[in-house]
Protein backbone atom coordinates (compact mmCIF):
# COMPACT_ATOMS: atom_id res chain seq x y z
CA UNK A 1 0.00 0.00 0.00
CA UNK A 2 1.17 3.26 -1.19
CA UNK A 3 1.95 6.04 2.10
CA UNK A 4 -0.50 8.47 0.35
CA UNK A 5 -3.54 5.63 0.47
CA UNK A 6 -2.05 4.62 4.17
CA UNK A 7 -2.39 8.08 5.54
CA UNK A 8 -5.78 8.58 3.89
CA UNK A 9 -7.33 5.48 5.00
CA UNK A 10 -5.62 6.35 8.81
CA UNK A 11 -7.46 9.57 8.71
CA UNK A 12 -10.62 8.41 7.29
CA UNK A 13 -10.43 5.97 10.24
CA UNK A 14 -9.47 8.76 12.79
CA UNK A 15 -12.25 10.25 11.23
CA UNK A 16 -15.31 8.04 11.74
CA UNK A 17 -13.50 7.35 15.73
CA UNK A 18 -14.26 11.25 16.28
CA UNK A 19 -17.05 10.90 14.93
CA UNK A 20 -18.32 7.64 16.27
CA UNK A 21 -16.82 8.81 19.92
CA UNK A 22 -19.04 12.20 20.01
CA UNK A 23 -22.12 10.60 18.57
CA UNK A 24 -22.01 7.94 21.68
CA UNK A 25 -21.27 10.43 24.41
CA UNK A 26 -23.47 14.39 22.80
CA UNK A 27 -25.26 12.35 20.35
CA UNK A 28 -24.02 15.15 17.34
CA UNK A 29 -25.03 13.06 14.55
CA UNK A 30 -28.49 12.68 15.58
CA UNK A 31 -28.93 16.33 16.57
CA UNK A 32 -27.24 16.96 13.04
CA UNK A 33 -29.39 15.23 10.99
CA UNK A 34 -32.12 16.22 13.25
CA UNK A 35 -31.24 19.85 11.76
CA UNK A 36 -30.07 19.56 8.59
CA UNK A 37 -32.15 17.22 6.86
CA UNK A 38 -35.38 18.22 5.79
CA UNK A 39 -37.50 16.73 3.71
CA UNK A 40 -39.05 19.98 1.45
CA UNK A 41 -41.50 19.30 -1.79
CA UNK A 42 -39.81 18.42 -4.67
CA UNK A 43 -41.68 21.11 -6.89
CA UNK A 44 -40.10 24.40 -6.46
CA UNK A 45 -37.59 23.26 -3.65
CA UNK A 46 -34.97 26.65 -4.37
CA UNK A 47 -38.03 28.92 -3.02
CA UNK A 48 -37.32 26.81 0.21
CA UNK A 49 -33.93 27.96 0.72
CA UNK A 50 -35.35 32.04 0.98
CA UNK A 51 -35.26 31.25 5.09
CA UNK A 52 -32.01 30.06 5.06
CA UNK A 53 -30.79 32.99 3.12
CA UNK A 54 -32.14 35.27 5.58
CA UNK A 55 -30.62 33.43 8.67
CA UNK A 56 -27.46 33.49 6.63
CA UNK A 57 -27.41 36.94 6.11
CA UNK A 58 -28.00 37.76 9.66
CA UNK A 59 -25.68 35.69 10.94
CA UNK A 60 -23.54 38.13 8.24
CA UNK A 61 -24.83 41.10 10.26
CA UNK A 62 -23.53 39.61 13.16
CA UNK A 63 -20.38 38.78 12.38
CA UNK A 64 -19.83 41.89 10.29
CA UNK A 65 -21.16 44.46 13.28
CA UNK A 66 -18.73 42.70 15.96
CA UNK A 67 -15.88 43.53 13.70
CA UNK A 68 -17.36 47.13 13.58
CA UNK A 69 -17.01 47.47 16.95
CA UNK A 70 -13.60 47.05 16.85
CA UNK A 71 -13.15 50.83 15.79
CA UNK A 72 -16.54 52.29 15.81
CA UNK A 73 -17.14 54.54 18.42
CA UNK A 74 -20.54 55.73 19.66
CA UNK A 75 -19.91 59.74 20.75
CA UNK A 76 -21.30 62.76 18.38
CA UNK A 77 -17.83 63.90 17.92
CA UNK A 78 -15.70 60.54 17.26
CA UNK A 79 -18.61 58.55 15.22
CA UNK A 80 -18.12 59.76 11.67
CA UNK A 81 -14.31 59.85 12.39
CA UNK A 82 -14.45 56.16 13.30
CA UNK A 83 -16.15 55.64 10.74
CA UNK A 84 -13.79 57.29 8.46
CA UNK A 85 -10.99 55.12 9.93
CA UNK A 86 -13.01 51.97 8.99
CA UNK A 87 -13.64 53.23 5.46
CA UNK A 88 -10.06 54.40 4.70
CA UNK A 89 -7.37 52.92 6.91
CA UNK A 90 -8.23 49.75 8.73
CA UNK A 91 -7.51 46.23 6.24
CA UNK A 92 -10.56 45.49 4.58
CA UNK A 93 -12.71 48.40 6.25
CA UNK A 94 -14.26 48.96 2.96
CA UNK A 95 -15.35 45.44 2.35
CA UNK A 96 -16.36 44.37 6.45
CA UNK A 97 -18.59 47.80 6.48
CA UNK A 98 -19.75 47.65 3.06
CA UNK A 99 -21.05 43.27 3.82
CA UNK A 100 -22.71 45.01 6.80
CA UNK A 101 -24.43 48.13 4.86
CA UNK A 102 -25.45 45.37 1.73
CA UNK A 103 -26.63 42.62 4.04
CA UNK A 104 -28.80 44.83 5.58
CA UNK A 105 -30.50 45.69 2.41
CA UNK A 106 -30.51 42.99 0.56
CA UNK A 107 -31.80 41.15 4.43
CA UNK A 108 -34.94 43.04 4.33
CA UNK A 109 -35.57 42.59 0.69
CA UNK A 110 -35.24 38.53 1.48
CA UNK A 111 -37.26 38.81 4.28
CA UNK A 112 -39.91 40.35 2.39
CA UNK A 113 -39.75 37.11 -0.30
CA UNK A 114 -39.43 35.03 2.51
CA UNK A 115 -42.70 35.74 3.83
CA UNK A 116 -44.44 36.05 0.35
CA UNK A 117 -43.15 32.63 -0.50
CA UNK A 118 -45.15 31.77 3.56
CA UNK A 119 -48.04 33.76 2.37
CA UNK A 120 -48.55 32.38 -1.37
CA UNK A 121 -47.47 28.66 -0.29
CA UNK A 122 -50.38 28.91 2.68
CA UNK A 123 -47.27 27.97 4.79
CA UNK A 124 -49.12 29.93 7.64
CA UNK A 125 -52.52 27.92 8.07
CA UNK A 126 -52.41 25.71 11.15
CA UNK A 127 -50.38 24.30 12.63
CA UNK A 128 -47.85 26.78 11.70
CA UNK A 129 -49.54 29.89 13.00
CA UNK A 130 -47.68 30.53 15.64
CA UNK A 131 -44.43 30.71 13.85
CA UNK A 132 -45.98 33.45 11.21
CA UNK A 133 -46.59 34.98 14.32
CA UNK A 134 -42.99 34.79 15.70
CA UNK A 135 -41.76 35.57 12.06
CA UNK A 136 -43.77 39.34 12.50
CA UNK A 137 -42.18 39.50 15.00
CA UNK A 138 -38.43 38.82 13.96
CA UNK A 139 -39.35 41.23 11.46
CA UNK A 140 -40.63 44.07 13.57
CA UNK A 141 -37.53 43.84 15.12
CA UNK A 142 -34.62 43.52 11.62
CA UNK A 143 -36.99 46.49 10.72
CA UNK A 144 -35.87 48.79 14.23
CA UNK A 145 -32.51 47.10 14.32
CA UNK A 146 -31.95 48.55 10.53
CA UNK A 147 -33.32 51.97 11.71
CA UNK A 148 -31.16 52.42 14.84
CA UNK A 149 -28.27 51.13 12.56
CA UNK A 150 -28.29 54.14 10.26
CA UNK A 151 -28.42 56.56 12.47
CA UNK A 152 -24.92 55.01 13.93
CA UNK A 153 -23.14 56.58 10.56
CA UNK A 154 -24.27 60.15 11.78
CA UNK A 155 -23.37 61.62 8.56
CA UNK A 156 -26.18 63.76 6.99
CA UNK A 157 -27.90 61.32 5.37
CA UNK A 158 -28.14 59.35 9.06
CA UNK A 159 -28.49 62.05 10.73
CA UNK A 160 -31.73 63.12 8.36
CA UNK A 161 -33.11 59.86 7.81
CA UNK A 162 -33.44 59.28 11.43
CA UNK A 163 -35.26 62.59 12.18
CA UNK A 164 -38.08 61.69 9.09
CA UNK A 165 -38.31 58.01 10.67
CA UNK A 166 -39.19 59.81 14.61
CA UNK A 167 -41.18 62.13 13.03
CA UNK A 168 -43.16 59.55 11.18
CA UNK A 169 -43.11 57.19 14.96
CA UNK A 170 -44.35 60.51 16.64
CA UNK A 171 -47.58 60.76 14.95
CA UNK A 172 -48.51 57.52 16.39
CA UNK A 173 -51.47 57.96 18.64
CA UNK A 174 -51.01 58.07 22.34
CA UNK A 175 -47.98 56.79 22.79
CA UNK A 176 -45.82 58.38 19.53
CA UNK A 177 -44.50 61.42 21.89
CA UNK A 178 -43.29 59.16 24.31
CA UNK A 179 -41.81 56.29 22.04
CA UNK A 180 -39.69 59.50 20.52
CA UNK A 181 -38.68 60.94 23.99
CA UNK A 182 -37.84 57.81 25.03
CA UNK A 183 -35.36 56.78 21.42
CA UNK A 184 -33.53 60.30 21.86
CA UNK A 185 -32.97 60.57 25.06
CA UNK A 186 -34.19 63.54 25.75
CA UNK A 187 -36.94 65.96 23.50
CA UNK A 188 -34.17 66.61 20.72
CA UNK A 189 -32.02 65.22 19.03
CA UNK A 190 -28.58 64.65 20.26
CA UNK A 191 -25.78 63.12 21.87
CA UNK A 192 -28.50 60.80 24.02
CA UNK A 193 -29.82 59.84 20.56
CA UNK A 194 -26.55 58.20 19.23
CA UNK A 195 -26.00 56.45 22.67
CA UNK A 196 -29.14 55.03 22.96
CA UNK A 197 -29.19 53.95 19.09
CA UNK A 198 -26.00 52.16 19.37
CA UNK A 199 -27.49 50.75 22.63
CA UNK A 200 -30.72 49.49 20.72
CA UNK A 201 -29.17 48.52 17.78
CA UNK A 202 -26.04 46.17 18.95
CA UNK A 203 -26.94 44.74 22.44
CA UNK A 204 -30.50 44.89 23.19
CA UNK A 205 -32.51 43.77 19.72
CA UNK A 206 -29.47 41.77 18.68
CA UNK A 207 -29.95 39.72 22.00
CA UNK A 208 -33.99 39.92 21.68
CA UNK A 209 -33.43 38.51 17.68
CA UNK A 210 -31.51 35.54 18.72
CA UNK A 211 -34.22 33.54 21.49
CA UNK A 212 -36.86 34.39 18.55
CA UNK A 213 -34.82 33.02 16.04
CA UNK A 214 -34.51 29.85 17.75
CA UNK A 215 -38.12 29.23 18.45
CA UNK A 216 -38.83 30.02 14.49
CA UNK A 217 -36.13 27.11 13.64
CA UNK A 218 -38.02 24.62 16.82
CA UNK A 219 -41.30 25.59 15.16
CA UNK A 220 -40.02 24.69 11.86
CA UNK A 221 -38.68 21.70 12.70
CA UNK A 222 -41.64 20.53 14.62
CA UNK A 223 -44.12 20.97 11.97
CA UNK A 224 -42.16 20.62 8.90
CA UNK A 225 -42.31 23.12 6.13
CA UNK A 226 -45.58 23.48 3.95
CA UNK A 227 -45.38 22.21 0.74
CA UNK A 228 -48.12 20.11 -1.58
CA UNK A 229 -49.29 17.46 1.04
CA UNK A 230 -49.10 14.50 -1.81
CA UNK A 231 -45.49 14.94 -2.47
CA UNK A 232 -44.58 15.49 1.30
CA UNK A 233 -46.53 12.56 2.45
CA UNK A 234 -44.86 10.35 -0.59
CA UNK A 235 -41.59 11.16 0.29
CA UNK A 236 -42.20 11.00 3.99
CA UNK A 237 -43.20 7.88 3.57
CA UNK A 238 -40.04 6.95 1.25
CA UNK A 239 -37.58 8.43 3.98
CA UNK A 240 -39.65 6.48 7.03
CA UNK A 241 -38.98 3.72 4.85
CA UNK A 242 -35.39 3.84 4.32
CA UNK A 243 -34.56 4.15 7.63
CA UNK A 244 -36.52 0.92 8.96
CA UNK A 245 -34.16 -0.55 6.35
CA UNK A 246 -31.08 1.24 8.26
CA UNK A 247 -32.05 0.32 11.34
CA UNK A 248 -32.54 -3.66 10.39
CA UNK A 249 -29.43 -3.61 8.62
CA UNK A 250 -27.95 -2.20 11.98
CA UNK A 251 -29.26 -4.83 13.73
CA UNK A 252 -28.43 -7.57 12.00
CA UNK A 253 -25.03 -6.51 11.33
CA UNK A 254 -23.89 -6.39 15.08
CA UNK A 255 -26.33 -8.68 16.35
CA UNK A 256 -27.33 -6.49 19.31
CA UNK A 257 -30.78 -4.87 19.92
CA UNK A 258 -31.01 -2.13 18.34
CA UNK A 259 -31.63 0.51 21.04
CA UNK A 260 -30.63 4.06 18.79
CA UNK A 261 -32.13 6.33 16.17
CA UNK A 262 -35.15 4.76 16.30
CA UNK A 263 -36.06 5.19 20.07
CA UNK A 264 -34.64 8.41 19.76
CA UNK A 265 -37.44 9.72 17.39
CA UNK A 266 -39.98 7.74 18.51
CA UNK A 267 -39.85 9.83 21.55
CA UNK A 268 -40.03 13.22 19.88
CA UNK B 1 -50.94 21.81 36.06
CA UNK B 2 -52.28 18.25 37.47
CA UNK B 3 -49.38 17.27 39.78
CA UNK B 4 -49.82 21.05 41.53
CA UNK B 5 -53.23 20.57 41.81
CA UNK B 6 -53.14 17.84 43.88
CA UNK B 7 -51.39 20.15 46.74
CA UNK B 8 -53.67 23.18 46.33
CA UNK B 9 -51.93 26.32 47.46
CA UNK B 10 -53.91 27.75 50.55
CA UNK B 11 -55.24 31.00 50.95
CA UNK B 12 -52.46 31.88 52.89
CA UNK B 13 -49.56 30.65 50.07
CA UNK B 14 -51.84 32.66 47.62
CA UNK B 15 -51.33 35.92 49.55
CA UNK B 16 -48.34 35.71 50.76
CA UNK B 17 -46.95 34.77 46.92
CA UNK B 18 -48.92 38.13 45.62
CA UNK B 19 -47.45 40.09 48.32
CA UNK B 20 -44.06 39.14 47.92
CA UNK B 21 -43.93 38.52 43.90
CA UNK B 22 -45.45 42.25 44.03
CA UNK B 23 -42.64 43.68 46.51
CA UNK B 24 -39.88 41.36 44.30
CA UNK B 25 -41.37 42.11 41.07
CA UNK B 26 -41.31 46.03 42.05
CA UNK B 27 -37.56 45.59 43.47
CA UNK B 28 -36.38 44.55 40.37
CA UNK B 29 -38.60 46.26 37.60
CA UNK B 30 -38.56 49.73 39.37
CA UNK B 31 -35.12 50.59 38.89
CA UNK B 32 -33.76 49.53 35.59
CA UNK B 33 -37.29 50.98 34.21
CA UNK B 34 -36.73 54.32 35.46
CA UNK B 35 -33.05 53.85 34.78
CA UNK B 36 -34.04 53.95 30.98
CA UNK B 37 -37.09 56.07 30.89
CA UNK B 38 -35.11 58.89 32.72
CA UNK B 39 -35.66 61.40 30.24
CA UNK B 40 -39.21 60.75 29.40
CA UNK B 41 -39.72 61.21 32.54
CA UNK B 42 -37.74 64.51 32.68
CA UNK B 43 -39.41 65.92 29.85
CA UNK B 44 -43.09 64.80 30.64
CA UNK B 45 -43.15 64.97 34.60
CA UNK B 46 -40.68 67.53 35.15
CA UNK B 47 -41.15 69.98 32.18
CA UNK B 48 -37.72 69.80 31.39
CA UNK B 49 -35.71 70.39 27.79
CA UNK B 50 -32.59 69.94 26.67
CA UNK B 51 -32.18 72.72 25.43
CA UNK B 52 -31.99 76.01 27.79
CA UNK B 53 -35.01 78.41 27.63
CA UNK B 54 -32.91 81.18 27.29
CA UNK B 55 -32.39 84.54 23.87
CA UNK B 56 -29.81 83.45 20.92
CA UNK B 57 -28.49 85.08 19.11
CA UNK B 58 -29.22 85.07 15.21
CA UNK B 59 -27.70 87.24 12.62
CA UNK B 60 -27.78 91.17 12.45
CA UNK B 61 -30.93 92.19 10.20
CA UNK B 62 -28.61 94.27 7.84
CA UNK B 63 -27.63 91.15 6.77
CA UNK B 64 -31.30 90.00 5.53
CA UNK B 65 -31.04 91.17 1.75
CA UNK B 66 -34.00 93.12 0.81
CA UNK B 67 -34.68 90.27 -2.56
CA UNK B 68 -34.37 86.63 -0.86
CA UNK B 69 -34.24 84.88 2.56
CA UNK B 70 -30.69 84.62 4.29
CA UNK B 71 -30.06 81.31 6.55
CA UNK B 72 -28.94 82.05 9.71
CA UNK B 73 -27.13 78.60 11.75
CA UNK B 74 -27.47 78.97 15.70
CA UNK B 75 -25.73 76.35 17.50
CA UNK B 76 -28.31 76.15 20.54
CA UNK B 77 -26.59 74.57 23.83
CA UNK B 78 -27.41 71.08 24.31
CA UNK B 79 -27.83 69.19 27.62
CA UNK B 80 -27.61 65.93 26.91
CA UNK B 81 -25.94 62.79 29.04
CA UNK B 82 -22.02 63.61 28.37
CA UNK B 83 -22.81 67.71 27.16
CA UNK B 84 -24.35 68.12 30.66
CA UNK B 85 -23.73 72.02 31.77
CA UNK B 86 -21.85 71.11 34.35
CA UNK B 87 -19.32 69.42 33.02
CA UNK B 88 -18.80 71.98 30.60
CA UNK B 89 -18.55 74.69 33.12
CA UNK B 90 -15.83 72.95 35.20
CA UNK B 91 -13.44 72.68 32.42
CA UNK B 92 -13.37 68.76 32.90
CA UNK B 93 -14.61 68.16 28.99
CA UNK B 94 -14.34 71.17 26.86
CA UNK B 95 -16.13 70.18 24.01
CA UNK B 96 -19.61 71.47 24.25
CA UNK B 97 -22.14 69.88 22.28
CA UNK B 98 -25.10 71.77 20.06
CA UNK B 99 -27.93 71.31 18.56
CA UNK B 100 -27.77 73.26 15.23
CA UNK B 101 -30.70 75.16 13.65
CA UNK B 102 -30.50 76.92 10.28
CA UNK B 103 -33.19 79.42 10.94
CA UNK B 104 -34.59 81.07 7.22
CA UNK B 105 -35.30 85.05 7.44
CA UNK B 106 -36.65 87.31 5.35
CA UNK B 107 -38.64 90.27 5.08
CA UNK B 108 -42.12 90.12 4.74
CA UNK B 109 -43.79 89.85 1.15
CA UNK B 110 -39.90 90.65 0.13
CA UNK B 111 -40.41 94.64 1.79
CA UNK B 112 -37.78 95.14 4.09
CA UNK B 113 -38.36 98.59 6.42
CA UNK B 114 -36.89 101.70 4.27
CA UNK B 115 -33.95 101.95 6.67
CA UNK B 116 -32.74 98.60 6.31
CA UNK B 117 -30.86 99.81 2.90
CA UNK B 118 -29.52 102.79 4.54
CA UNK B 119 -27.71 100.43 7.30
CA UNK B 120 -25.67 98.74 4.24
CA UNK B 121 -24.09 95.63 4.47
CA UNK B 122 -21.83 96.87 7.79
CA UNK B 123 -24.17 95.90 10.83
CA UNK B 124 -23.79 99.03 12.52
CA UNK B 125 -23.74 98.92 16.11
CA UNK B 126 -27.34 99.88 16.93
CA UNK B 127 -30.37 100.92 15.86
CA UNK B 128 -33.04 103.03 17.12
CA UNK B 129 -36.32 101.78 19.30
CA UNK B 130 -39.13 103.02 16.09
CA UNK B 131 -36.57 100.60 13.49
CA UNK B 132 -36.66 97.75 16.50
CA UNK B 133 -40.27 97.70 16.39
CA UNK B 134 -40.48 98.28 12.48
CA UNK B 135 -38.17 95.73 12.00
CA UNK B 136 -39.95 92.94 14.29
CA UNK B 137 -43.12 93.20 12.39
CA UNK B 138 -41.67 93.03 8.96
CA UNK B 139 -39.42 89.30 9.68
CA UNK B 140 -40.19 86.02 8.44
CA UNK B 141 -38.47 83.96 11.39
CA UNK B 142 -38.60 80.74 9.98
CA UNK B 143 -37.41 77.17 10.91
CA UNK B 144 -35.91 75.27 8.01
CA UNK B 145 -37.24 72.30 9.74
CA UNK B 146 -39.90 71.29 7.36
CA UNK B 147 -43.69 71.29 9.00
CA UNK B 148 -43.80 67.65 7.21
CA UNK B 149 -41.11 65.49 8.70
CA UNK B 150 -38.33 67.64 9.19
CA UNK B 151 -36.19 67.53 6.62
CA UNK B 152 -34.21 70.96 6.14
CA UNK B 153 -35.86 73.14 3.33
CA UNK B 154 -33.84 75.20 0.79
CA UNK B 155 -34.32 78.44 -1.02
CA UNK B 156 -34.94 77.68 -4.61
CA UNK B 157 -34.91 80.90 -7.19
CA UNK B 158 -36.63 80.84 -9.96
CA UNK B 159 -37.40 83.15 -12.72
CA UNK B 160 -40.58 84.74 -10.47
CA UNK B 161 -39.14 85.04 -7.43
CA UNK B 162 -38.88 81.48 -5.51
CA UNK B 163 -40.17 79.34 -3.02
CA UNK B 164 -39.04 77.12 0.08
CA UNK B 165 -38.87 73.16 -1.59
CA UNK B 166 -38.46 70.48 0.37
CA UNK B 167 -35.31 67.83 -0.72
CA UNK B 168 -37.63 64.78 1.08
CA UNK B 169 -40.84 64.94 -0.67
CA UNK B 170 -41.08 67.96 -2.46
CA UNK B 171 -42.74 70.34 0.15
CA UNK B 172 -43.31 74.19 -1.02
CA UNK B 173 -43.68 77.32 0.78
CA UNK B 174 -43.65 80.33 -0.48
CA UNK B 175 -41.37 83.30 0.99
CA UNK B 176 -43.53 83.82 3.91
CA UNK B 177 -43.12 80.57 5.04
CA UNK B 178 -47.04 79.67 4.17
CA UNK B 179 -48.55 76.80 2.36
CA UNK B 180 -48.13 76.29 -1.53
CA UNK B 181 -47.71 72.15 -2.23
CA UNK B 182 -47.09 68.85 -1.45
CA UNK B 183 -47.34 66.60 1.65
CA UNK B 184 -46.59 69.32 4.65
CA UNK B 185 -50.29 69.64 6.58
CA UNK B 186 -49.12 73.82 7.52
CA UNK B 187 -47.10 76.53 6.79
CA UNK B 188 -43.18 76.49 8.16
CA UNK B 189 -42.51 77.08 11.70
CA UNK B 190 -41.67 80.23 12.97
CA UNK B 191 -39.52 80.81 15.78
CA UNK B 192 -40.22 83.00 19.00
CA UNK B 193 -37.83 85.79 17.92
CA UNK B 194 -37.42 89.77 18.71
CA UNK B 195 -35.40 91.93 17.53
CA UNK B 196 -32.80 94.42 19.99
CA UNK B 197 -31.06 97.78 19.68
CA UNK B 198 -28.42 96.19 18.88
CA UNK B 199 -29.79 95.26 15.77
CA UNK B 200 -29.38 91.80 16.02
CA UNK B 201 -32.09 88.69 15.92
CA UNK B 202 -32.96 87.02 19.03
CA UNK B 203 -34.46 83.61 18.73
CA UNK B 204 -35.68 80.96 21.26
CA UNK B 205 -35.35 77.11 20.75
CA UNK B 206 -39.33 77.09 20.52
CA UNK B 207 -41.76 77.79 17.65
CA UNK B 208 -44.63 80.40 17.93
CA UNK B 209 -47.55 78.92 16.75
CA UNK B 210 -49.48 82.20 16.90
CA UNK B 211 -53.20 83.04 18.22
CA UNK B 212 -53.73 81.80 21.53
CA UNK B 213 -51.98 78.58 21.51
CA UNK B 214 -48.68 80.87 22.16
CA UNK B 215 -45.64 78.83 22.29
CA UNK B 216 -44.36 74.98 20.86
CA UNK B 217 -41.20 73.10 21.65
CA UNK B 218 -39.71 71.89 18.25
CA UNK B 219 -39.89 68.57 18.00
CA UNK B 220 -37.20 66.24 17.20
CA UNK B 221 -34.18 68.81 15.91
C1 LIG C 1 -30.41 42.09 11.88
C2 LIG C 1 -29.27 42.54 12.15
C3 LIG C 1 -28.68 43.89 11.74
C4 LIG C 1 -29.08 44.80 10.79
C5 LIG C 1 -30.29 44.73 9.87
C6 LIG C 1 -28.13 45.90 10.83
C7 LIG C 1 -28.19 47.05 10.03
C8 LIG C 1 -27.29 48.09 10.05
C9 LIG C 1 -27.32 49.22 9.18
C10 LIG C 1 -28.35 49.48 8.08
C11 LIG C 1 -26.26 50.02 9.51
C12 LIG C 1 -25.84 51.30 8.81
C13 LIG C 1 -24.69 50.92 7.89
C14 LIG C 1 -24.22 52.06 7.07
O1 LIG C 1 -25.06 52.84 6.65
O2 LIG C 1 -23.02 52.15 6.86
C15 LIG C 1 -25.57 49.41 10.60
C16 LIG C 1 -24.45 49.93 11.22
C17 LIG C 1 -23.79 49.35 12.28
N1 LIG C 1 -24.09 48.13 12.86
FE1 LIG C 1 -25.61 46.88 12.32
N2 LIG C 1 -27.19 45.65 11.79
C18 LIG C 1 -27.48 44.43 12.37
C19 LIG C 1 -26.80 43.81 13.39
C20 LIG C 1 -25.70 44.34 14.05
C21 LIG C 1 -25.04 43.72 15.18
C22 LIG C 1 -25.45 42.40 15.80
C23 LIG C 1 -24.01 44.56 15.53
C24 LIG C 1 -22.99 44.43 16.63
C25 LIG C 1 -22.92 43.50 17.52
C26 LIG C 1 -24.02 45.70 14.64
C27 LIG C 1 -23.13 46.77 14.68
C28 LIG C 1 -23.17 47.88 13.86
C29 LIG C 1 -22.25 48.99 13.94
C30 LIG C 1 -21.09 49.14 14.93
C31 LIG C 1 -22.64 49.91 12.95
C32 LIG C 1 -22.00 51.27 12.66
C33 LIG C 1 -20.97 51.21 11.57
C34 LIG C 1 -21.52 51.62 10.23
O3 LIG C 1 -22.44 52.43 10.17
O4 LIG C 1 -21.01 51.11 9.24
N3 LIG C 1 -25.07 45.55 13.75
N4 LIG C 1 -26.22 48.24 10.92
S1 LIG D 1 -40.17 66.32 5.07
FE1 LIG D 1 -40.50 68.01 3.80
S2 LIG D 1 -41.96 67.28 2.41
FE2 LIG D 1 -41.68 65.56 3.74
Amino acid sequence: MGAISKARSQAADAGKFVADWMEHRAGVITIMEHFLYEPVPKRGAWIYTLGSATLFLITLQFLTGILLLFYYVPTTDHAWNSIYYIMNEAYFGTLIRGIHYWSANFLLAVIGLHMAQVFFSGGYKAPRELNWIVGVVLLLLVVIIAFTGYALRWDQDGLWATVVGMKIGSYSPFVGAYTIQFLMGGDTIGPATLSRFFAIHVWLLPAALAPFIGIHLYLLRRHGVFGDEMEYRERMAKLQERQRLEEYEEYEDDGEPYVGRRDRADRD
Amino acid sequence: MAELQKDPMTRGDFLGFGVLGTIVGALLTIPPAAFILGPVIDVNVRGESDVPDDWFRAGHVSEVPPDEPKAFVVAFPLNQVYSERQVIEEGVDTQEQTLRNAIWTSWKDLKPPGFIAELGQNRTPGISREQVIEAQGALNVLSSSCAHLGCPVRWLVKEDGGEFLCPCHGGIYDINGAYVGGPPPRGMYRYTYEVREDGYIYVKHEFDVGGDKGSQKPFVI
